[in-house]
């Protein structure tokens, strides 16, 4: 007996891993990720009136235009375009801190493409416009928004191309880019925000200003949430190569306090300005996010 | 000094090795790692390497100590002292002083073995040396200095007395003092050292050497003077392979009394007869020896003396044939030369007659009857064992318990009940006690009384009294009463054959001579004495000396004459397995005395529990210290 789809439970990031390509990643995301919402609220959006059509038997009743139907006492059912309403900024950080990765886990970095890629499937499928900004302390890749069919090919083309930078600036593509958008619509950024929290939030509050949705997804692996480490070891800075000794048993009560306050501080501050916020552990499914994203969009539109 | 009482639980200590051995397995290169939020531990308090590492040492020697006091607490340690010292060996030089070392150049040669033997003893052994004839005696006792030992040596010189390879044995033995050693006996290996049945022993792991002296030289000794009526008799022994003349010299009182030689074969005895009836107190004769050993070239005796203990045996008439015939050939058993004891008898009615005097003279009384034994009689034997006599009692067919419960005094418990008309009823004697006087010579042939077959027995017994043998029945055989200064033992059956075949046995003289021995201790009546046997206060130098009865009645001042034992004079000499053979290892019983010390000093200090406080005190401590590393 098939299993229900609402009870499928999400992909484990592990498994996405081994998936090939990244188109394959995010339609394997997506599509399993829709399957289990098909009774979603979110049915029926973006859609816009086109033509009539004779009723064929088998089209569905709730098609027919019965008001045409008592003017002309013929039947016939509403046919609708669906058109993109939405413009979708995916802002990826490939600063040199999102190449951290557990051994059981993707990388921050991976899992970020991995989400962006999904991220930009869904909306490609949802015919929003999606485009893509990839930064590190500048602006390394842009791609605009567009909903043109071929338009995902080239993300995710971009997507795979990709690699980590060095340092983090956050706040500078921030303001970069909301100084360009003119158009309303919704800022996705993926990050680790290992950066000036105080930066960050003003530069996500920037689109704020600017009438433009945010949602924050805050990558972080399970070991930088955790700090599961036992051996005195020698901690290098990935961006700046800056090292330190350390014993984990001596310091993980002051850095859980630290990045315990760091994520309070992100989501006490965003969701006062209204930016969803939302904490992704590398060990979890893709799909949390997406389902962020869709109850964001929601509220956007 | 620590010692263990269970010291193989040390090995447990190697436990300790374990966190030695993980700490060395777990020490890996320092860890490196990429790591996005560097900046988060940049305020974090960081441990010093160092700091750490020296904690990390810290928590070895906590873990190790804690491994090591455990194991120590089991091994139950204690600091020893005295028996329980056990560390070092000791090396023991027993120097023979009997009067056969004597001849000329013989000691020399003795010192200088000892010597020898002190200058061979390994490096690190404490040496003592102990001189020794018929006692022994410690010269010096261990110790590192061995020149106080070869000092002491210097200083030893030979006696009169004669070689007892037991006394030396045993002194060596207490000196070693638990401690393992080696005991060296420097002697001239007389065969006579050994008595009949000796043997000594010596605690397990003592090695016993031999530094042989060399054999007795050409010797000529007086071994025998007798002073009859009419003449003095010397007995001369010849030593030597050779035969010879000696010249043989007598002295009355100090003055000379008559020559005489005698020729002698080769390890050969004669006697030289002096005529003429001796007048004076004492007599000395002296053989011309030069050559030879010097202490056996002269002999005393007291003239008028006697040189046996007298034994009175009370009949009922006095005639000891008819009446105490095997008690009397078993006291006289010998030659006439050398008979144990003289014996006298005496009814029960004329005992009345006598004297505490003419009682006091006699060694020892044996009562067979109670026939005519008057009031008075009982009251001179009662007189006399409380004055320090002994009186043996044989609870016979003559004997009344009724009389004989005054014979030992008014305040006597000894009661003796005849039981008459009763059957016959097979019994042998079991000794109780085998270390009593009376039954020690046995040793382990103390199981041949039970040959002896007893057909009736009185039932004696006494609250003071002691007793000493029972019959197999469960009856009391041979009980020991005090009487006053005296003592008495009560045989409950007869000496004559008629209720027991004892006089038939061969432990019956023996048992008669041992019982005679232990009542005459308690008083000297002899007028000859070996070296060996002075009374108490008498120098133990040959001569007549004059010795007192310590105020006792009947026990006035006497002339005794001291002379060295004539055994020493024996030639014949034993091998050095023989004298190895003699010689008991008596299983650990040093070891095992010194453990016993060991457990009661360690019991004392219960160190054991102050270690296993000490290892929760640091188990504590490294918890505390452990908790602030991870």
């Amino acid at each position: 007996m098939p299993r229900p789809a609402r009870d499928r439970p999400f992909l484990d990031p592990t498994v996405v891993a081994r998936l090939g390509t990244l188109e394959l990643k995010a339609r394997t995301i997506v599509e399993g990720f829709l399957s289990g919402l098909h009774r979603s609220p979110f049915k029926g959006f973006s859609v816009e009136f086109a033509e009539y059509r004779q009723y064929i038997p088998g089209d569905a009743l709730s098609t027919i235009d019965w008001k045409v139907y008592a003017r002309s006492d013929r039947y016939y059912v509403k046919k609708f375009e669906e058109e993109t309403n939405l413009d979708c900024h995916l802002l990826l950080d490939v600063s040199g801190s999102m190449a951290y990765g557990s051994h059981h886990a993707l990388s921050k970095f991976e899992y970020g493409g991995c989400l962006a890629a999904a991220l930009g499937y869904l909306m490609n499928r949802q015919r929003d416009a999606v485009g893509l900004t990839a930064f590190d302390e500048n602006i390394v890749t842009m791609l605009p928004v567009s909903s043109r069919p071929g338009h995902l090919l080239a993300l995710l083309v971009t997507l795979d191309r990709l690699q980590c930078g060095r340092k983090t600036n956050v706040a500078k593509p921030l303001n970069l880019l909301a100084d360009t958008l003119t158009k309303r619509g919704i800022v996705v950024l993926i990050s680790d925000l290992l950066d000036n929290p105080d930066e960050i939030i003003r530069g996500l509050k920037h689109f704020q200003f600017r009438g433009i949705d945010v949602i924050v997804f805050h990558v972080l692996d399970h070991d930088e949430i955790e700090f599961p480490f036992d051996r005195a070891t020698r901690f290098e800075d990935l961006e700046t190569s800056e090292e330190i000794m350390a014993v984990p048993g001596a310091v993980r009560g002051h850095y859980l306090r630290e990045i315990g306050a760091l994520i309070e501080r992100y989501r006490r501050e965003l969701g006062a300005s209204g930016i969803d916020y939302q904490l992704l552990d590398t060990n979890r499914p893709l799909e949390l996010a997406l389902l962020s994203y869709l109850s964001t969009r929601s509220r956007a539109l | 000094m620590l010692s263990f009482l269970s010291p193989l639980f040390l090995a447990g200590a190697a436990a300790a090795a374990v966190p030695i051995v993980l700490h060395l397995l777990k020490r890996e290169p320092e860890a490196r790692m990429k790591w996005a939020a560097v900046r988060l531990l940049k305020r974090a308090p960081v441990e010093h390497t160092a700091r750490r590492h020296l904690r990390e040492l810290i928590l070895l020697a906590l873990r190790v100590a804690a491994f090591v006091l455990l194991a120590l607490a089991f091994a139950r340690p204690f600091f020893a002292t005295g028996a329980a010292v056990a560390s070092s060996s000791v090396t023991i030089v027993a120097l023979d002083t009997s009067y056969s070392l004597s001849a000329p150049g013989r000691f020399e040669r003795a010192r200088q073995l000892a010597k020898d033997a002190i200058a061979r003893a390994p490096a690190g052994d404490l040496v003592g040396v102990v001189s020794f004839a018929d006692e022994a005696e410690i010269l010096a006792k261990p110790g590192a200095d061995r020149v106080l030992a070869a000092a002491a040596i210097d200083e030893a010189a030979p006696g009169f007395g004669a070689t007892r390879y037991r006394a030396a044995l045993s002194a060596a033995s207490q000196n070693l003092d638990g401690r393992r050693g080696t005991i060296v006996v420097v002697t001239d290996l007389q065969e006579n050292g050994w008595d009949a049945g000796d043997h000594a022993s010596v605690p397990a792991g003592t090695t016993i050497q031999l530094a042989d002296v060399g054999a007795l030289p050409p010797n000529l000794a007086v071994t025998a003077v007798r002073t009859l009526a009419d003449r003095v008799v010397a007995t001369i022994h010849n030593g030597g392979a050779r035969p010879r003349d000696a010249r043989v010299h007598l002295t009355i009182d100090g003055r000379p009394a008559g020559d005489a030689i005698v020729s002698l074969g080769p390890n050969q005895s004669a006697d030289a007869t002096f005529a003429g009836a001796p007048r004076g107190s004492s007599a000395a004769v002296a053989v011309d020896d030069p050559g030879g050993i010097q202490a056996d070239n002269v002999r005393y005796a007291v003239l008028g003396g006697t040189s046996r203990p007298t034994v009175l045996v009370v009949t009922g008439s006095g005639d000891l044939g008819r009446e105490a015939f095997y008690v009397q050939h078993a006291l006289a058993a010998g030659t006439a030369a050398n008979a144990a004891f003289q014996v006298a008898s005496v009814g029960g009615a004329p005992l009345a007659a006598w004297t505490d005097d003419r009682l006091a003279a006699h060694a020892a009384v044996l009562l067979l009857s109670t026939r005519g034994l008057e009031r008075r009689g009982r009251e001179l034997l009662a007189s006399y064992a409380q004055n320090g006599g002994g009186i043996f009692i044989a609870a016979g067919p003559d004997v009344d318990g009724d009389v004989v419960g005054d014979v030992l005094g008014a305040g006597s418990t000894l009661r003796i009940v005849t039981v008459n008309g009763t059957r016959p009823a097979p019994r042998a004697l079991a000794p109780g006690d085998v270390r009593h006087p009376v039954f020690q010579a046995f040793a382990g042939s103390s199981a041949t009384f039970g040959l002896v077959t007893f057909q009736n027995a009185a039932r004696i017994g006494g609250s003071a009294c002691q007793t000493l043998a029972r019959f197999t029945t469960g009856d009391t055989a041979l009980i020991e009463c005090p009487a006053g200064e005296g003592r008495a033992l009560v045989l409950a059956s007869d000496l004559d054959n008629r209720w027991s075949d004892f006089p038939l046995h061969a432990t019956f003289v023996p048992f008669l001579h041992e019982v005679v021995r232990y009542l005459a201790s308690a008083r000297a009546h002899a007028s000859d004495y070996v070296i060996a046997d002075v009374p108490p206060g008498v120098k133990r130098v040959p001569g007549v000396v004059t010795v007192t009865g310590a105020g006792r009645a009947g026990t006035g001042p006497r002339p005794i004459a001291v002379n060295v034992d004539p055994r020493e004079t024996d030639p014949a000499r034993m091998s050095v397995d023989d004298f190895q053979s003699a010689v008991t290892r008596l299983k650990d019983a040093g070891g095992a005395e010194a453990r016993v010390e060991a457990r009661q000093q360690e019991d004392r200090q219960h160190l054991w529990q102050y270690a296993l406080a000490l290892m929760a005190v640091l188990l504590a401590v490294e918890g505390i210290v452990a908790s602030r590393t991870v």
